[in-house]
């Protein structure tokens, strides 16, 4: 027997027990269906974060933090300054080296006034491609410009719907800062309020007791605290700046490097940078402790939370981390980042393939009790072939090609029908998404490899479904069967 | 040791019923020259038809051996078997074992899938074949649709379409009236004439005198007796 007796054989033998083989078709096509719906879901996912990854070119971004805790005394000397960005960036396989630079501002526009934060950035960073998915506009030519670049974070913020109409706007930035000038200004302020009253206070027979005496130094130490304290806090200046948006970047969240929504050109920051501390009043503590917030702001003596890494694409990351780890310094790398996340998917899309499968091995057991039935049923056709000179391998052959039909046409309407779950849940993901203001997306993907591992899944299941009986079938004694027993 | 187309030797086919052994066949010594038609007669449940299964490779001894032009069946592995059957032997059955789903045509068709005949010369010999046995106009019915006679008939173009070198018939008139046994009677023997070799079971005797050349007697499993070849018989007008 040729394959296409085979094939036309077992066609015909399909045919004529129509609803039963449709019924297991069935089966099979639901079996499928969900498989492809399900696995195009695990594959449009990670398709999504990798294509967002590779667009961004965040496989080739590094991160820089300095250690956790920086109190223990063996890590206390290891901070990001301009001193360690060289050293980083002398590194081989290092491109770029920017420092992560943030403060607080308030935006003021014709109608309105928020607060929020900015970050500055060269113009060299700005060439990354992580800077490169603009929604409007461009990026600011200069470090010194009067540009800024704001993320879609803003046009939330301001309630603007259109990217391309917050372009060419001009904003007035400006921010609050607290300088040492203003703290010691109203320490002797603070002192002069209400000095008649404590002066008339005073027991003057009882100044030479050192106790009565250390007390009221104590009491006037604490009031000329309040008063710098006060001044640091509530009096501060405040620096301004009229710049024009001349882009808009996408990303409503900052994208994977968590972007502020504005970012001003480096030079531009530094004036606001150098104003003074404009940090969290209760972090100024911190910076009081340190004394950081006494010091005047200069590019040596700076220090920064992280800094962004772009690497060489031909060079691997892993030396670069070390090198840095070995500094003492924490590292992120995206690249290990999308390793992880793709060994997840493995897992990931594995769980969902054995969810598809269970469906499959049920269809499969529909398969072996129609094939089973079918030798019942044609037990004396099975005889009358042997009779005629068919051998066992021919009638194998014969009902495993009979259920790979099953399997391969329950495959083929099944991947359409899986498709099709798939875009309509697309089509209402996308709605939801779009009433929700994220950025709509594809979720689902359908590659040739899935159609292909579908089609050779079911085909695999439905030949070992197939098995048993055909080789049931081939052991059929011819003379019993002949007799119809 | 004759020189015969098929031979027996000693051939034994027992069944085992519980306890009991069944010796359907036993020790049958048989030797089937070329161009012979030979006549195997017994009443029900002498072995007549397990002798027929056997020698056309359908069932498998349980001892003794037969030879066919001198190769042991059971040398032969099952594909070539198989091939044995598709190649070598012809068989008729008293219950025809037509497909009934198939059309005549595509029955007779069936027993060419087997014997390597390329699948465009199929259809063309199974018409000839159908037209030469007075079918040429039932070929596209189905079995259910014809008469006995014309079943047999069928299964008979089934059986000679692979041109077989022996054509095995199991009672081929059992179920068939006087009219169609005659019918069936005279083409086995013209098929005879024309050099085929024939074997034919059957528990009529009269029809086994008026058709072969040689008569053999099972009972109980065992070759009694061989008849000299009985006349032909006239053809009833």
């Amino acid at each position: 027997m040729t394959f296409r007796d085979y094939i036309s054989v077992s066609t015909g033998n399909l045919w004529r027990m129509k609803l039963r083989a449709t019924l297991t078709v069935a089966g099979v096509v639901i079996a499928i269906a969900a498989f492809i719906a399900i696995m195009s879901y695990g594959v449009g996912l990670q398709q999504n974060i990798t294509e967002q990854y590779e667009n961004l070119g965040l496989v080739n971004t590094m991160m820089v933090y300095p250690p956790r805790d920086q109190q223990k005394v063996d890590t206390a000397n290891i901070v990001i300054n301009q001193e360690m960005v060289d050293s980083i960036t002398a590194l081989p396989g290092v491109r770029l080296v920017y420092p992560f630079n943030e403060f607080n501002v308030t935006i003021t526009t014709a109608d309105t006034s928020i607060t929020t934060k900015a970050q500055a950035l060269s113009v060299t960073a700005l060439q990354t491609k992580a800077f490169s998915d603009l929604a409007a506009g461009e990026t600011f030519g200069n470090d010194s410009a009067k540009y800024i670049l704001a993320t879609e974070a803003l046009l939330h913020d301001l309630a603007i719907e259109s990217a391309d109409s917050l372009i060419g706007d001009t904003l007035i930035v400006s921010i609050d800062v607290a300088s040492l000038d203003s703290a010691i200004a109203r320490v002797p302020q603070t002192m002069l309020e209400n000095i008649h009253d404590r002066a008339a206070n005073i027991r003057m027979d009882s100044l030479r007791n050192r106790d009565y005496l250390m007390h009221l130094v104590h009491a006037e130490l604490k009031v000329a605290m309040t008063g710098f304290m006060d001044g640091l806090m509530n009096a501060r200046k405040t620096v301004s700046d009229t710049l024009v948006v001349s882009g808009v970047l996408r990303g409503r969240f900052g994208g994977p490097l968590r972007l502020k929504p504005i970012i001003i050109p480096i030079a531009t920051g530094r004036n606001f940078a150098s104003a003074g501390y404009s940090g969290d009043p209760v972090n100024m503590l911190g910076a009081m402790y340190d004394g950081s917030i006494f010091e005047a702001p200069s590019d040596s003596s700076r220090t920064f939370p992280k800094l962004t890494l772009e690497l060489d694409p031909h060079h691997a990351y892993e030396p670069i981390r070390d090198t840095i780890e070995a500094l003492g310094f924490r590292t992120f790398s995206f690249a290990e980042q999308l390793k992880e996340i793709r060994r997840f998917f493995i897992y990931f899309d594995l769980g969902l393939a054995v969810v598809g499968m269970i469906a499959l091995v049920t269809a499969a057991l529909g398969i072996v009790n129609t094939m089973v039935m079918s030798i019942v049923e044609r037990t004396r056709e099975i005889g009358v072939l042997k009779s005629l000179g068919a051998g066992e391998r021919d009638i194998r052959i014969l009902f495993l090609v009979e259920s790979g039909l099953i399997g391969i046409i329950g495959a083929i309407i099944g991947i359409i029908g899986g498709w099709m779950i798939s875009r309509v849940a697309s089509i209402i993901a996308r709605t939801i998404m779009e009433r929700e203001g994220i950025p709509p997306m594809e979720l689902f993907a359908l590659p040739l490899w899935l159609i292909a591992t579908a089609l050779g899944f079911a085909l695999a299941v439905s030949l070992i479904a197939g098995y048993y009986p055909a080789s049931r079938a081939a052991r059929i004694d011819p003379v019993n069967a002949l007799r119809g027993e | 040791m004759s020189d015969g187309r098929l031979q027996a030797i000693g051939l034994c086919r027992y069944y085992h019923r519980g306890p009991q052994t069944v010796k359907a066949v036993d020790e049958v010594d048989l030797t089937i020259a070329p161009g012979e038609f030979l006549g195997i007669v017994g009443a029900s449940g002498s072995g007549k038809s397990t002798l027929l299964n056997l020698l056309a490779g359908l069932d498998t001894p349980t001892a003794g051996e037969i030879r066919y032009e001198n190769t042991p069946l059971r040398a032969l592995s099952r594909q070539e078997l198989a091939s044995y059957r598709a190649h070598k032997v012809g068989m008729i059955f008293q219950s025809f074992n037509l497909i009934q789903h198939h059309t005549a045509l595509k029955n007779v068709e069936m027993a060419l899938y087997f014997n390597d005949t390329p699948h465009r010369e199929r259809r063309c010999l199974a018409e000839k074949t159908l037209t030469r046995l007075g079918l040429g106009d039932r070929m596209h019915h189905r079995p259910a649709d014809l008469s006995g006679g014309e079943q047999q008939r069928v299964a008979i173009a089934r059986a000679l379409v692979k041109e077989p070198e022996i054509l095995f018939a199991d009672e081929p008139t059992g179920n068939l009236d006087h009219d169609n046994t005659g019918q069936i009677a005279e083409l086995l023997t013209d098929l005879h004439r024309r050099g085929l070799t024939v074997v034919m079971v059957t528990h009529d005797l009269e029809l086994a005198r008026q058709c072969t050349s040689r008569i053999v007697n099972m009972h109980y499993g065992r070759l009694q007796s061989e008849n000299e070849p009985p006349q032909p018989r006239k053809a009833s007008s």
